[in-house]
């Protein structure tokens, strides 16, 4: 080795002072591509916890957790994703099916570790710096995985649908009924709204396989009306679907009813095939409502005897009585009804108690009873001649037409209300060819009544008029005719945050003759078959029953359920206050079964 | 392209060839379905006498429902700036196609990814056999569609321990309405 060699790394070092030939630049930040599908972002609060990215992620990379933040409400599960990248692969399906939209990728996708156990996160509640990020992957405008509007129901035309009591709603094919049920995400979200918690994404997979037989069944585990609800429902469901929350939600009512529509009525006893239990006591149902029908349907499937007594000479309640046959024909009705009788269920109609049998008799007969006599008495207005015989009842002008019997409104009418029975009361009377205004007090928007009624309501003729308060019922010329004098109301904000209140203009005054007006501004609860000590026992304040669970009442025989023990006053709300008290009256019955159950499950 | 001469065009193609279903996407960009028997011809009709000298891609859509493969040609006119999709349906039952690495060299890459990817055979495409990015794949090939992906990734690879997963209805159930619902008594 030369001293040359030996010298020649020093030599390197003198170059060390002189001016180098590269450039040094600061190292570049190198962001990735504004649509780049980085690192996930999770808007939390928009997030639903559908779990929709969870079931579609083909890696298993997602899974659904409990965070702290979030609990599990109406439309919410409270849930939220939690990522792995270990399996991550960035395609983004989990961002284009997001039902809520609040899942999106940042463009960041830098993130170092050395603890691989660090890549596993849940979106916007682990503290991450990419989550305010305005750059990355978003589902474009109008994607969608699947279509977000609902397939169009076929209805009848408003110029057909006025003149006739026929079915306005005619049912989706079954094409349309698949193309519909596929829209659906089946996360399950709705089960926890619906009161009588249907296993909605279940019997809306059964119409994807094209198996009606398995969706009835699965219907009639929590739902014993699933012809009338599939109709009339009030479809809470619906109003949470996650589908709908950047499209239209899924026709869950409409398919409900699609998979009653394929089914023979005579095949239920083969497709149900319920088993009735073995037991020696006897329930008294009181009202062969919703209510009543379901505890009875449910109560019959133990093996009690379950007698019903309705005062009227038909089963069905308000669903006969009081929903017109347009939006549910009585032949839909009785597919449900006569399945309940079917299974054993012994009915005693025209029979009032009170009049016909003591409460009090029923009591000492019976093992338990059951009441569900609903809201009968319309309320009142509370203005001056409102007793002249030219104001009807809603209510009534509906019995007499389900019953057949003229109403006998004449040719032009005033109905005051704007609830579900002051529509169906201003439809029914465009039916017998009445001219129909509409008063309601405050506006169309804060109309108790579902959009679809008064949207058809219109549609049909009758006209409403907002902010206006009957003040008045005064005497017309002739003994048919009757005249209102109502005034315009003038909306005011409450100063607590309640939603606006109507305040009479004393100014603007109007009266106007009709040939009847019909009331229809609300209905309470007839308890006059029950003595004072019986309501005292009962406990009711208010006109309400004091809760117990399982409907039981503060009576140790006695349960309720129905319009009148409950706030949401509607046919599932009903059922499922049937199915529970059937629970509770089992319990009742059965208490050493359910104390040995429970111990053993702890 | 202006549309006149565009139109002229796929007059002519229509007479020849039968062409259907055809969609002006926007203006660069029209695409059009021709039957696999005058595929091969009109294919070398486009490049030859109509300019579209340039193979964009080739690729395939599954069409399950219908039982059939579309596969899609992208050719490219660089002097009117156009781009024409012509789709020819085949059966998805191991149909085999005519290879068109006669007209486009690179076009046998594209054909041995298909066969991977969709197991469809061309004929006479060379390679066509050996893998092209799946090594050692043992499966029915991955884009079909009834390929479960989801199925295939969890049984191939690792999982994190550790990990669960809660369902939305009954996590609701359980906070919610615990003693309602679907009987289980």
């Amino acid at each position: 080795m030369s001293l040359r060699d030996l010298l020649s790394p020093f030599y390197v070092w003198q170059r060390a002072f002189e001016k180098p030939y590269t450039t040094k630049r600061p190292t570049l930040d190198r962001p990735g591509a504004p649509a780049y599908r980085g690192f996930h972002i999770n808007i939390t609060e928009t997030c639903v916890g559908c779990g929709s990215c969870h079931t579609i992620c083909q890696n298993h990379a997602i899974d659904m957790v409990a965070v702290d933040e979030y609990v599990g409400r109406d439309g919410d599960s409270g849930l939220r994703p939690r990522f792995d990248y270990g399996r991550c692969c960035w395609c983004g399906l989990c961002v284009d099916i997001c039902t809520a939209g609040s899942l999106r990728m940042s463009n960041e996708y830098a993130w170092i570790s050395e603890d691989p156990g660090d890549f596993h996160f849940t979106a916007g509640i682990d503290d991450k710096p990419w989550q305010e990020n305005a750059l990355g992957y978003r589902r474009a405008e109008g994607y969608h995985l699947y279509p977000p509007k609902r397939i169009t129901m076929p209805m009848l035309p408003v110029e057909e649908s006025v003149n006739t009591f026929d079915e306005v709603v005619r049912g989706y094919d079954k094409e349309q009924a698949k193309k519909e049920a596929d829209r659906c995400v089946e996360c399950g979200i709705c089960v926890a709204t619906c009161p009588a918690h249907m296993d909605v994404p279940d019997y809306i997979h059964s119409i994807r396989d094209g198996d009606y037989e398995k969706g009835l069944q699965l219907m009639y585990r929590t739902n014993p009306f699933p012809a009338t609800c599939g109709r009339i429902c009030t479809r809470r469901c619906e109003s949470v679907c996650p589908v709908g929350i950047l499209g239209e939600p899924v026709a869950i009512r409409w398919l409900k009813r699609f998979i009653v529509d394929q089914v023979d009525k005579k095949d239920y006893p083969r497709i149900l095939n319920e088993p009735i239990g073995e037991s020696d006591f006897k329930v008294a149902i009181i009202g062969a409502g919703p209510g009543g029908l379901s505890a009875a349907y449910y109560l019959r499937q133990q093996g009690h005897a379950v007698t019903v007594y309705e005062s009227r000479a038909s089963a069905g309640g308000m669903l006969r009585y009081g929903v017109p046959s347009y939006r549910l024909p009585d032949v839909e009705l009785d597919k449900d009804i006569e399945h309940i009788l079917a299974i054993g269920v012994d009915i005693k109609y025209d029979t009032e108690i009170g009049r016909d049998i003591s409460f009090e008799t029923l009591l000492e007969d019976n093992d338990a009873i059951f009441m569900s006599t609903g809201l009968s008495v319309p309320s009142s207005m509370r203005i001056h001649g409102e007793d002249h015989p030219r104001v009807l009842s809603g209510l009534q002008v509906l019995a007499d037409v389900a019953s057949g019997r003229d109403p006998g409104i004449g040719k032009k009418i005033a109905v005051i209300g704007g609830g579900n029975v002051a529509m169906d009361a201003a439809r029914v009377s465009r039916r017998l060819g009445a001219d129909v205004t509409l008063l309601y007090r405050r506006r169309i928007s804060d109309m108790p009544a579902d959009d679809e009624e008064i949207d058809e309501s219109q549609a049909e003729g009758v006209v409403i008029v907002q902010q206006a308060i009957p003040v008045e019922v005064l005497d017309a010329d002739g003994t048919e005719r009757v005249c209102i004098k109502w005034g315009e109301a003038k909306m005011v904000d409450d100063p607590k945050g309640g939603r606006p209140r109507p305040v009479l203009q004393e100014d603007r005054m109007h009266t106007e003759t009709y040939d009847c007006i019909i009331s229809a501004i609300g209905q309470s609860s007839d308890l006059g078959y029950l003595s004072s000590e019986v309501q005292d026992q009962l406990a009711i304040e208010w006109g309400r029953f004091k809760p117990v669970e399982y409907q039981h009442t503060m009576m140790e025989k006695v349960f309720v359920g129905g319009d009148f023990a409950n706030r949401t006053a509607d046919a599932i709300s009903a059922i499922e206050d049937g199915h529970h008290a059937a629970r509770g009256i089992n319990r009742f019955l059965n208490p050493d079964a359910f104390i040995k159950a429970e111990m053993q499950d702890e | 392209m202006n549309e006149k001469t565009l139109n002229t065009m796929l007059e002519k193609l229509k007479q020849e060839f039968d062409i259907s279903d055809i969609v002006e996407h926007k203006p660069r960009l029209t695409t059009f379905t021709v039957s696999k028997q005058h595929a091969e011809t009109l294919i070398r009709e486009l490049r030859d006498r109509e300019a579209y000298t340039h193979l964009n891609f080739m690729t395939c859509i599954d069409y399950i429902e219908d039982g059939i493969f579309s596969l899609v040609y992208m050719l490219h006119n660089y002097g009117k700036k156009h781009s024409l999709g012509v789709h020819v349906n085949i059966s998805r039952n191991g149909e085999e196609v005519f290879s068109i690495h006669t007209l486009w060299a690179q076009a046998w890459t594209y054909q041995r990814e298909l066969r991977e990817m969709y197991g469809i055979r061309f004929t006479d495409s060379p390679r066509l056999d050996e893998d092209f990015c799946l090594e050692g794949w043992d499966q029915i090939p991955p884009m079909r569609r009834e390929f479960d992906t989801k199925k295939f990734s969890h049984e191939r690879f690792g999982h994190r321990e550790g990990r669960s997963s809660e369902v939305p209805r009954e996590h609701m159930k359980v906070q919610l309405y615990p003693n309602r619902g679907g009987d289980e008594e």
